[in-house]
């Protein structure tokens, strides 16, 4: 058993206890909220059916059964590649996934696109002027990111392009990048700006920080003693070693992502995965949240092994432990 | 994100396809009519026929299944595809669909239904008497969990005369029955479907047929050439869904949307100061203070009075709704419509209640109160306008304001003293009473109330024919369920249509029904 | 969480040694004296709302004055419903206060016990609380708030109770790194020489020394935590109505913003304000507490 011990083998084995736990979890909590996906559809009209018609609902919809028969029933398909069937949509979840991710990541990497690129200058700017008005307003503006909420920046947004510019491309149908990507761009770029503008606050601060503890170091002192211009300085020695710490902290991110883009989806009407996941509680379809909660946390979990294998390769501190 | 949700629409009906010239006569009796099917007149002035009119939907339909769709969105869509025996005109008259006729015999127990001749599904074949037959039975088979089976209740056997005549069989004689079978959840289908076909590809034969649907998208339709009535004024159908009401009208104020139902008076008024067209349509919806008079002190008929007297119905529909909506008895359609004054206590008299009650002889009455929150727009504020009021006649409202799930489970139940609730009307009042104020109602336990004089007043309206009489029949049921206080009917709000430039032909209804749509050209 | 989060490591780390006094730190630079101005100001328009002594009854509706700009009887104008906005949103402001600090103080005292007693007596403790945490990591901040929100009857404490079980694991997390390497330290090793109790160990001289950054995550979780409940009424899954609550606020405002902008700006500058002071705060803090981070 000695290869358990490694931490490779280590990291997988909890990996997938965590998510054995997810599934646990978010299938008690989802049976725990109130209400059915009979009620769900029907509302007060549940209230006529007869005990048959209720009988039939309930086989149908395959609620019937005891709930570990359920949950068993669904962890078996799972394995097999069965997500589920949405009798809402019609649809295997599987294709809603398939439908709903790729909106929910290309409006992420677009939003870390935009972070970074307004972030990581900012950062510089604050790091090379330090304690100067430079750095205030850098932190100002980091401030002020880190404090808006996304739904009232959304909101704000919103509003205001479609009464002052009448600018509103989000109320035309959601157009896909291959089936028109200028539309789509228009499409993003309200809610890819409201999300980068909240995680660009932390990255201005990573680089400031970063940029601020190699600046410091010998070899940088040694290369401005040699003379290398100060541009050349920026981008080749700072920035780049920068990169890695500015790089684990956008990976840290991805959460936060998946799950502010809920709001930001909503009020833009992007039929991505968080709202994917919200209308499945609202319309309590157990098999779509349970699978889609499953996926994400899959993604996840990948991400954070692989953000933290870096982490871990480049923060000697961290390693020491 | 607040999904404002009109509950019970089930059995709510359909508009009659208003445009050109229907013959109508109320079928309920004699001799039939002839629908036209005259091929359609020249459209509203400038409608483009060839365009895509674009509807703007909060949410996704939650179902494809016409015998099961309650959700008004979902409703909305399925109406521009099928057809029932009969539907409504636009001053909510039963008037010929797919039935071209029907005559009920003198003993009322038996009706005789003529199809209309001619008539395709969308897939091309021929509508006769198999497939009415076989949607009637589907629909009374519990296995369906049909949610409008009840209202076939009193049919006992659906016979094939000859591929173009259908006989009903009655357990007994049922004036609503005409009425009852114009809803979209009594919709026909072709024999042929089965459960996984019609959920996936719906088939019927309306002015529009199924051609794709991307799930919290939208839904497409188009016109359908081979309609039976006037054909469809728009190419194409796209409805969108739009999470957010304000976002709608956003799309609606740039042209995007080209039109689009409101339910929130709040967003509606909003829209037209921004100088959106809003056309607003009194609904058969009514806003209502359920009493269930089986628990704790409302068992007491003085203190259920104490609570009509100490509400000024008004206040709550200014407060809560803006006023936007008028003060209702209980019945909200247009030919049995209540007298709203007709009760104890017209307006607030805060003397009287105190008085009722004394004569009950409970002091410090507490009334737990369940409140939806999200399920539509102005529950919160009616439940609070009324808790305020009636404090001041030592009346105290507790209210639990809880999530739709959680609402639903409770009002099913009927696991509540008073529920502030917004139930769906009909055109008749049969439809929308019997269910709840029969002893024998299947929703009679929500209900809480029932006595054998409504027992026999129902029955006595189901029994006849004559409108005259009939409306003598629900007059005194009002009466009863206003003098006893079995209820706290407050009032009828709108609907809202918002509609772009260029649109025209739509004529809103107030049952909320979108049939109209097949009347609708864009520019 | 609705604002993205600087995730501590679960490893040993060295923490410092928290200096006497720290809270006189966060007078030192003019951002931390701001931050702890503005929040004193916040906190005393609370109170005023806890006692009852807003302008206006936060709940009254008066349909005679709806939509009126801000003036000099209302300071912020007045709603849809003629509800005093100011009234309001101080209501809303106390709301949003009390629900995060139970949360973060629910949070913190779950997670800080899980994490020393994990950290300390490691072996089985430490195996299930650093599984539940994971589980907890592994779902999205905002899914998992509002899916436990609709499980519960609807009260500030439900929900504040929600937002808890999300941060948890972040205060555990705080805690258990810090722990590993101090139970190791001459102190701790020369107490359990003395005889004493694993459990007064732990309690007395472990539990001190990570004090300093519990109080950091505390100022910052308090941040996230208003953010949150914000999130959650927007959604409409947080603090149920009529009571007031920021998010809901400027969720109904979203329909009156085009004819009356002062309905969704003046609930929006105060979750701003207390926000950005709450960070500020944190900020100050994590200076003086945690030298680490220093150069910042």
């Amino acid at each position: 058993m000695r290869f358990l011990q490694h931490p490779g083998v280590a990291r997988l084995v909890t990996s997938l206890a965590t998510l054995a736990g997810v599934a646990v979890l978010v299938f008690v909590m989802l049976r725990a909220i109130p209400g059915d996906q009979i009620t769900a559809n029907l509302g007060t009209e549940a209230a006529a059916l007869t005990p048959e018609q209720l009988a039939a609902l309930e086989a149908y919809y395959g609620i019937d059964q005891p709930l570990v028969v359920q949950f068993f029933t669904w962890l078996g398909q799972v394995f097999q590649g069965n997500l589920g069937f949405s009798s809402r949509a019609q649809l295997p979840v599987w294709d809603l996934i398939a439908m709903t991710a790729p909106v929910t990541l290309e409006l992420a990497l677009l939003s870390i696109v935009i972070a970074l690129a307004v972030g990581v200058p900012i950062g510089m700017l604050a790091a090379s002027g330090r304690d100067k008005a430079r750095d205030l307003v850098g932190q100002a503006i980091a401030l002020v990111g880190l404090s808006i909420p996304a739904f009232l920046l959304a909101t704000v947004l919103l509003t205001s392009s479609s009464t002052a510019w009448q600018f509103n491309p989000n109320g035309l149908g959601y157009a896909a990048p291959w089936v028109d990507l200028g539309l789509n761009l228009q499409q993003m770029l309200m809610p890819a700006l409201t999300l980068g503008l909240g995680i660009a606050a932390p990255i201005i601060r990573t680089t400031r920080t970063a940029v601020l503890d190699i600046r410091g170091l010998d070899f940088i002192r040694t290369a401005k003693a040699k003379g290398v211009g100060p541009q050349l300085l920026q981008r080749r020695h700072i920035l780049r070693n920068a990169l890695v710490p500015i790089v684990t902290m956008t990976g840290l991110q991805f959460g936060y992502l998946l799950g502010g883009a809920v709001v930001v989806e909503q009020v833009f009407s992007l039929p991505g995965i968080g709202r994917q996941v919200l209308i499945g509680i609202q319309q309590k379809e157990y098999a779509v949240v349970q699978s889609t909660v499953l996926i994400i946390a899959v993604a996840f979990v990948l991400v954070n092994l692989v953000t933290d294998a870096v982490y871990r390769l480049v923060d000697p501190r961290v390693r020491a432990a | 994100m607040s999904q404002i949700r009109m509950r019970a629409l089930a059995g709510v009906v359909g508009l009659g396809l208003a445009l050109s010239a229907c013959a109508t006569t109320t079928g309920t009796g004699s001799a039939g009519s002839t629908g036209s099917s005259a091929p359609g007149t020249a459209g509203p002035a400038g409608a483009n026929p060839n365009a895509t009119l674009v509807v703007g939907i909060t949410t996704d339909p939650n179902s494809l299944n016409p015998w099961k769709a309650t959700q008004f969105q979902a409703v909305n869509v399925l109406e521009t595809m099928y057809n029932s025996l009969t539907q409504f005109d636009k001053d909510l008259k039963v008037v010929p669909s797919l039935a071209e006729s029907w005559t009920t015999a003198a003993d009322g127990k038996t009706v005789t239904v003529k199809l209309r001749q001619g008539v395709t599904f969308a897939d091309g074949s021929a509508l006769d008497a198999a497939d009415v037959k076989f949607s009637l039975d589907k629909i009374k088979d519990p296995a369906t969990a049909a949610v409008a089976a009840a209202s076939l209740a009193s049919v006992t056997t659906v016979t094939v005369k000859d591929p173009a005549t259908v006989e009903l069989t009655l357990s007994g004689p049922d004036a609503a029955l005409a009425s009852n079978l114009a809803s979209l959840n009594l919709s026909i289908l072709p024999s042929e479907a089965t459960d996984a076909t019609y959920a996936t590809a719906p088939n019927g034969t309306g002015p529009f047929q199924f051609v794709s649907r991307v799930p919290n998208q939208s839904v497409s339709v188009k016109r359908n050439d081979a309609y039976w009535g006037d054909k469809a004024k728009a190419a194409k159908l796209e409805f969108r869904v739009i999470p957010e009401e304000s976002a709608i009208v956003s799309a609606v104020q740039s042209g995007n949307v080209h039109i689009a139902s409101l339910k929130d008076p709040l967003v509606a008024k909003t829209a037209s100061a921004s100088n959106v067209t809003i056309v607003k349509t009194p609904q058969l919806n009514y806003h209502v203070l359920q009493l269930n008079a089986t628990k704790g002190a409302l068992t007491d008929v003085n203190v259920r009075l104490a609570i009509q007297c100490g509400i000024d119905r008004k206040q709550v529909l200014d407060t809560a709704a803006l006023g936007e909506g008028e003060v209702t008895g209980p019945n909200t359609s247009p030919a049995y419509k209540s007298d709203p004054n007709a009760r104890p206590c017209p307006t607030r008299d805060v003397a009287k209640a105190k008085d009722y009650l004394a004569k009950s002889g409970k002091t410090n009455v507490v009334v737990k109160t369940i409140v939806s929150q999200g399920e539509y727009a102005t529950s919160v504020n009616e439940a609070q306008n009324v808790q305020a009021q009636l404090k001041d006649v030592g009346i105290s409202l507790e209210l639990e304001v809880m999530e739709s799930g959680a609402y639903v489970k409770k009002w099913v139940a009927a696991d509540f003293e008073a529920a502030i609730a917004l139930n769906g009307g009909r055109p008749d009042p049969d439809g929308a009473y019997s269910r709840y104020f029969i002893s024998t109602g299947n929703l009679n336990k929500v209900a809480g109330y029932s006595s054998p004089a409504l027992d026999q007043l129902f029955a006595q309206g189901k029994a006849t024919t004559d409108y005259t009489a009939r409306k003598e029949i629900y007059k005194k049921v009002d009466a009863e369920l206003e003098n006893k206080a079995v209820w706290v009917w407050l009032f009828t709000g709108y609907g809202y249509t918002a509609t772009a430039k260029g649109v025209s032909g739509f004529e809103p209804n107030p049952t909320g029904s979108f049939r109209s749509l097949a009347a609708t050209g864009v520019s | 969480m609705s604002q993205p989060l600087d995730l501590p490591s679960a490893e040993a780390s060295e923490p410092p040694l928290p200096p006497r006094r720290w809270w006189r730190g966060l007078l030192r630079t003019p951002s931390g004296i701001a931050g702890a101005v503005v929040m004193v100001v916040l906190l005393a328009l609370s109170v005023t709302s806890w006692l009852g002594l807003t302008p206006y009854d936060p709940v009254a509706q008066n349909a005679a004055i709806r939509l009126q700009a801000p003036s000099g009887t209302h300071l912020f104008g007045t709603d849809l419903f003629g509800r005093d906005i100011f009234s309001r949103s101080v209501a809303g402001l106390a709301n949003s206060v009390r629900v995060a600090v139970l949360a973060v103080a629910a949070a913190a005292f779950v997670g800080v016990l899980a994490g020393l007693l994990g950290g300390y007596f490691r072996g089985v403790t430490d195996a299930v609380s650093g599984g539940i945490a994971n589980i907890l990591f592994a779902f999205p901040p905002l899914l998992l708030a509002l899916t436990l929100a609709s499980v519960l009857q609807r009260t500030w404490v439900t929900v504040a109770l929600a937002i808890a079980v999300v941060y948890v694991p972040i205060f555990y997390r705080v805690t258990r790194g810090p722990v590993l390497s101090l139970r190791e330290r001459e102190f701790v090793k020369a107490a359990v020489s003395t005889g004493q109790r694993p459990i007064e160990t732990a309690l007395r001289h472990v539990l001190p020394n990570v004090s300093g950054l519990v109080v950091v995550q505390i100022a910052l979780s308090l941040s996230w935590a208003v953010l949150t409940e914000a999130a959650l009424s927007f959604l409409g899954l947080g603090t149920p109505p009529p009571a007031p609550s920021l998010g809901s606020m400027i969720f109904e405002a979203k329909n009156t913003a085009v004819l009356a902008p002062w309905t969704l700006y003046a609930p929006g500058v105060v979750v701003v304000l207390l926000v950005a002071a709450l960070n500020l705060v944190g900020d100050a803090l994590r200076d003086v507490l945690d030298p680490r981070e220093e150069g910042r």
